[in-house]
C-alpha cells in the first residue's frame, strides 16, 4: 500500500481507462473510422468499475 | 522457529465422500477443481481426436454428418476454455494462494464451495445438448446470425443450454474472483507486504481483476443472444434493425481479457517453479509484477483485434495496443530466462514443463505478433494459422504450466510425490506430439486452409500436414497414459513428500504434506518473498 | 511484526477516507463481507456496461430514435418519474436505517428498513404497471432494437431491484429477531451498498432512456 501513498491514487488506474475511452471516441473519426459507441461505453464503464475496485481494495486493506 | 512434526501424511484423514461433497476447505476444493477439470480435459480431448481423425485425410470418412462435426469442435473449445483451463488455474490458485500468504483459508469458504459445485452442474448442462437433439454447434464464439438461428445453431436446445451453462460458469468465476481479491488483500500473514507475495499470488490477483471486470460483459452478451433467440429480441438481427457485429464487439470485450485469465496463473506457476529448480530468486521481481499488471491493463484494450476483418474496427488503435502487449510479455520472458542463467539447474519434471512453457509460449507470442499486423490478419483470419497460435499459447503455454504445477504441488496436496521417470516420459511424448500437431497448422494457415471445416479438397496440398497433425494429436493422447498411471501408482506407493521435498522458498512448504485443515501451526518470520529460504539460511531477505 | 523493514512514508490514515465509516475488522481494514459486496458491485457495473454498449450502438445505428411509432412514449414526466422519486427516497430511508443501527438504535433501524422495503416493492409494482402501459401501446421486446434495449435494460434493473428486495426482507427478518447491533451489522451495510448501487443504476438508466 505505501507505494501509492494514498488510497485516492488508486483511482488513477480507472482514470486511465476513462482517458483511453475518450481517445477511442475522439480519434476515430479524424482518422477515418466510425465511432464505436459500444466500445466507448464499455471502456468508460471499465474505468468507473476499475476505479471503484482499486479504491476499495487499497483503502480497505489493513494498515501494515 | 521450525514447524513441529505434524501428523504424518499416511495417517492424515482424507475424508470420506460426505466430507468431499460438503467441504469448504480451500485445499479440498482446489483438488476438486483439479479432478473436475481433468475429467473435462479428457472429454474435450476425445472430441479433438474425433475432429483430427476426420481431418486426417480428405473426404468425409467418420463424421458423415457435418452437423455433428460442428458440434464437436464447438464443444471441444467450449469445454476446454470454460470447464478445463479457466477452472483448473482457479483450482491451483485456490489450493496455493491461502497457503502462500500464510492464511488459514479463503475469505469466503462457503462461496468457494459454491463456485466449485456450479461447474459440474454447468458441464452437465453444456453436454446435455448432445442428448437433447444436438449440442451447440455455432463455434465456441457463438456468433449471430448463426447462433440465433434455429435450427442451424443446433437442432435441439443445445445452444440455449450452452448459453445457460456458460453464464453459470461465469458466475462461478466472478464469485471466485471476489474471493481471491478479498483473501489476498485482507488475509496476508503479518510481514507479508504486497511486494513480498509469491508471484503465483500476484498473477492470481491480476487474473481475479480481469475475471471480476470482464466476465460480466460476456454474461451481458449471452443474455442478449438468449433474448434474441427466445424472446423475440432484435439486438443482432439486421433484418429487424439489429447489428450482428455488436455481438462480436461485446463478446470479445470479455473474451480477450479471458485469454489472459487463461495464461497468467500458468505464468505464476512457472515463476514459482523456475526459481526453485535454478536455486536462484526470480530475476526482477518488481519488474515482473508491473509487467503482469501492464498485461492485465492492456488486455482490456485490444479486443477488436479479433474482429479486424469486420470493417467496423478502429484498426490503428487496436493494432498498436496489441503490439504493445509484446513489451511486458517480453520483460517476463527475460525475467524467466535470467532466473535460470548462472543458476544451479535441477531438471526435474516441473522444470521440464516450465521449459516447455517458455519455448512454446514464445512461439505462440511470435505468431501472435504476426497476426497483430492488420494486413497480415486480413489474410490469416479464420485460417489454421489462428488455430496454431491459440494452441501454442493455450496448450504450449497454459497446459504445460498446469502440468508443471501439478508435478510441483502433487506432493504437497497428497503427501506423496509423482514419479519422475513417468513424468519425463509424459513430457517427452507430449512435447513431441504437441509440436507435431500444431506446427503444421502454421503452414496450413499460410496455404489458406480455413478453420471449422469438416472436409477439404484432395488436390490443394493440405493432405500431408493434416495427416501429421492427426498423428501428433494421437501422440498427445498417448502421453496422457503415463500421466494417469503416474497418478494412480503414486497415490498408493509414491515417495513420501515430507514438508519440503523440493527445498523451496514459499510458505506452503512450511507445513506438513498435506497440510492440516487450518494450514499452519507456526509461520516463519516473513522478511522477503522467500521466507523459507531465509529461514534455512538464517539471513534477512531484501 | 516488521514495522521497520522499510522507511515508511507517512500514509494517509484510512480513517479520513470515504470507506472509514464502513465497518472495520480487528486488523483495520474494511470487513470482508463488505469488501466482497463492493467488489461484486464493481462487477455489476460491467454487466450493465455490456447492455448499455448495445443500447448506444443500436441508438447510433437507428434513425429516427425513438422510431416514429413510439415517439413521445417514453415521457419522463409521467408515472416513471414517480417511480424514480420513490426509489431515490428508498435510498434515503436505507441510509437512515444504516445510521440508526450504527448507533445501536434498533427501532429506528427497523422503521427505516421497513420503509425501504415498502418503497422498493412500490417501485417494482409501478414498473410492472408501466410495462403494461407500454405493451398496450405496442412497445414490446420485439419492437425493433428500441423495444429490445428498453426492456432488456429496465428488465435487468428490475431483476436487480427484486434481488435487493429479497435481501432487504432478510435484513428485516434478522433485524426483527434481534441479530443486529451497533457492533455487528455487516449484512445491513452490505445490503445498503447494494441498494444504493441499484438506485444509481436507475438514475443513469432513467437519464439515458428518458432524458437523452
Amino acid at each position: 500500500m505505501h507505494p501509492l501513498r494514498h488510497p485516492r491514487n488508486a483511482l488513477a488506474v480507472g482514470a486511465m481507462f476513462v482517458l483511453v475511452s475518450a481517445g477511442f471516441l475522439l480519434f476515430a473519426e479524424p482518422l477515418g473510422y466510425g465511432i464505436d459507441f459500444a466500445g466507448v461505453t464499455m471502456l468508460f464503464a471499465l474505468g468507473i468499475a476499475m476505479a471503484l475496485m482499486a479504491y476499495v481494495l487499497i483503502a480497505g486493506s489493513p494498515r501494515e | 522457529m521450525a514447524t513441529h512434526a505434524l501428523t504424518p501424511a499416511a495417517t492424515y484423514s482424507r475424508g470420506g465422500l460426505y466430507e468431499w461433497l460438503t467441504t469448504t476447505d480451500h485445499k479440498k476444493i482446489g483438488i476438486l477443481y483439479l479432478v473436475n477439470s481433468f475429467v473435462f480435459f479428457f472429454i474435450a480431448g476425445l472430441m479433438a481426436l474425433a475432429v483430427r481423425a476426420e481431418l486426417s485425410a480428405p473426404g468425409l470418412q467418420y463424421l458423415t454428418d457435418e452437423h455433428l462435426y460442428n458440434q464437436l469442435f464447438t464443444m471441444h473449445a467450449s469445454i476446454m476454455i470454460f470447464l478445463f483451463i479457466i477452472p483448473i488455474l482457479a483450482g491451483l490458485g485456490n489450493y496455493a494462494v491461502p497457503l502462500q500468504i500464510g492464511a488459514p483459508d479463503m475469505a469466503f469458504p462457503r462461496i468457494n464451495a459454491l463456485s466449485f459445485w456450479m461447474l459440474p452442474l454447468a458441464g452437465v448442462l453444456l453436454m446435455a445438448g448432445f442428448v437433447t437433439g444436438g449440442a451447440a454447434a455455432a463455434g465456441w464464439t457463438s456468433y449471430p446470425p448463426l447462433a440465433s438461428d434455429r435450427p442451424l445453431a443446433s437442432t435441439g436446445s443445445g445452444q440455449d443450454l450452452w448459453i445457460v451453462g456458460v453464464v453459470l460458469i461465469g458466475t462461478s468465476s466472478i464469485l471466485g474472483a471476489v474471493n481471491f481479491l478479498v483473501t489476498i488483500f485482507k488475509m496476508r500473514a503479518p510481514g507479508m507486504t504486497l511486494f513480498r507475495m509469491p508471484i503465483m499470488v500476484w498473477t492470481m490477483l491480476v487474473t481475479s481483476v480481469l475475471v471480476l471486470l470482464a466476465t460480466p460483459v460476456i454474461t451481458g452478451a449471452l443474455v442478449m443472444l438468449f433474448i434474441d433467440r427466445n424472446l423475440g429480441g432484435n439486438f443482432f438481427d439486421p433484418a429487424t434493425g439489429g447489428n450482428a457485429v455488436l455481438y462480436q464487439n461485446v463478446f470479445w470485450f470479455y473474451s480477450h481479457p479471458a485469454v489472459y485469465v487463461m495464461v497468467l496463473p500458468a505464468m505464476g506457476v512457472i515463476s514459482e517453479v523456475l526459481p526453485v529448480f535454478s536455486r536462484k530468486p526470480l530475476f526482477g521481481y518488481k519488474a515482473f509484477v508491473f509487467a503482469t499488471a501492464a498485461i492485465g491493463a492492456l488486455g482490456f484494450s485490444v479486443w477488436a483485434h479479433h474482429m479486424f476483418t469486420t470493417g467496423a474496427v478502429f484498426l490503428p488503435f487496436f493494432a498498436l495496443l496489441t503490439f504493445m502487449i509484446a513489451v511486458p510479455t517480453g520483460v517476463k520472458m527475460f525475467n524467466w530466462i535470467f532466473t535460470m542463467v548462472r543458476g544451479q539447474l535441477t531438471f526435474s519434471t516441473p522444470l521440464l514443463f516450465a521449459l516447455g512453457f517458455l519455448s512454446m509460449f514464445l512461439i505462440g507470442g511470435i505468431n501472435g505478433a504476426f497476426s497483430a499486423a492488420v494486413p497480415v490478419d486480413f489474410a490469416l483470419h479464420d485460417t489454421y494459422w489462428v488455430v496454431a497460435h491459440l494452441h501454442y499459447v493455450l496448450f504450449g503455454g497454459s497446459v504445460f504450466g498446469v502440468f508443471a504445477g501439478v508435478y510441483y504441488w502433487f506432493g504437497k496436496m497428497t503427501g506423496r510425490m509423482l514419479d519422475e521417470t513417468l513424468g519425463k516420459i509424459q513430457f517427452v511424448l507430449m512435447f513431441i506430439g504437441f509440436n507435431l500437431t500444431f506446427f503444421p497448422m502454421h503452414m496450413l494457415g499460410l496455404a489458406g486452409m480455413p478453420r471449422r471445416i469438416a472436409d477439404y479438397a484432395a488436390n490443394v496440398g493440405w493432405n500431408d500436414w493434416n495427416l501429421a497433425a492427426t498423428i501428433g494429436g494421437f501422440l498427445i493422447a498417448a502421453s496422457m497414459l503415463p500421466f494417469l498411471w503416474n497418478v494412480f501408482v503414486s497415490l498408493r506407493n509414491g515417495r513420501i513428500a515430507g514438508d519440503d521435498p523440493w527445498e523451496a522458498n514459499t510458505l506452503e512448504w512450511a507445513t506438513s504434506s498435506p497440510p492440516p485443515p487450518y494450514n499452519f501451526d507456526h509461520l516463519p518470520e516473513i522478511r522477503s518473498e522467500r521466507p523459507l529460504f531465509d529461514l534455512r539460511h538464517g539471513r534477512n531477505g531484501h | 511484526m516488521t514495522a521497520e523493514s522499510h522507511a515508511l512514508t507517512q500514509v494517509e490514515p484510512v480513517e479520513h477516507s470515504p470507506v472509514a465509516t464502513l465497518a472495520h475488522d480487528a486488523r483495520g481494514g474494511i470487513s470482508n463481507p463488505i469488501l466482497g459486496m463492493l467488489l461484486f458491485l464493481a462487477s455489476e457495473v460491467m454487466f450493465f456496461a455490456g447492455l448499455f454498449a448495445a443500447y448506444f450502438n443500436s441508438r447510433a445505428n437507428t434513425t429516427p430514435w425513438p422510431p416514429a411509432e413510439f415517439e413521445g412514449l417514453l415521457d419522463p414526466l409521467s408515472l416513471i418519474l414517480v417511480a424514480t422519486i420513490i426509489l431515490v427516497a428508498s435510498s434515503f430511508t436505507c441510509q437512515f436505517a444504516v445510521w440508526a443501527i450504527r448507533r445501536d438504535d434498533r427501532t429506528g433501524f427497523l422503521r427505516n428498513m421497513g420503509a425501504t422495503l415498502i418503497l422498493g416493492i412500490a417501485f417494482l409494482l409501478l414498473q410492472a404497471y408501466d410495462y403494461s402501459v407500454l405493451f398496450d401501446e405496442g412497445m414490446t421486446m420485439s419492437a425493433g432494437p428500441f423495444g429490445t434495449t428498453y426492456f432488456t435494460l429496465t428488465g435487468f434493473h428490475g431483476a436487480h431491484v427484486f434481488g435487493g428486495v429479497i435481501m432487504l426482507g432478510v435484513v428485516m427478518y434478522r433485524g426483527m429477531v434481534g441479530q443486529f447491533s451497533g457492533r455487528h451489522h455487516d449484512m445491513v451495510e452490505a445490503t445498503s451498498l447494494y441498494w444504493h448501487f441499484v438506485d444509481i443504476v436507475w438514475i443513469v438508466l432513467f437519464s439515458v432512456l428518458y432524458l437523452l
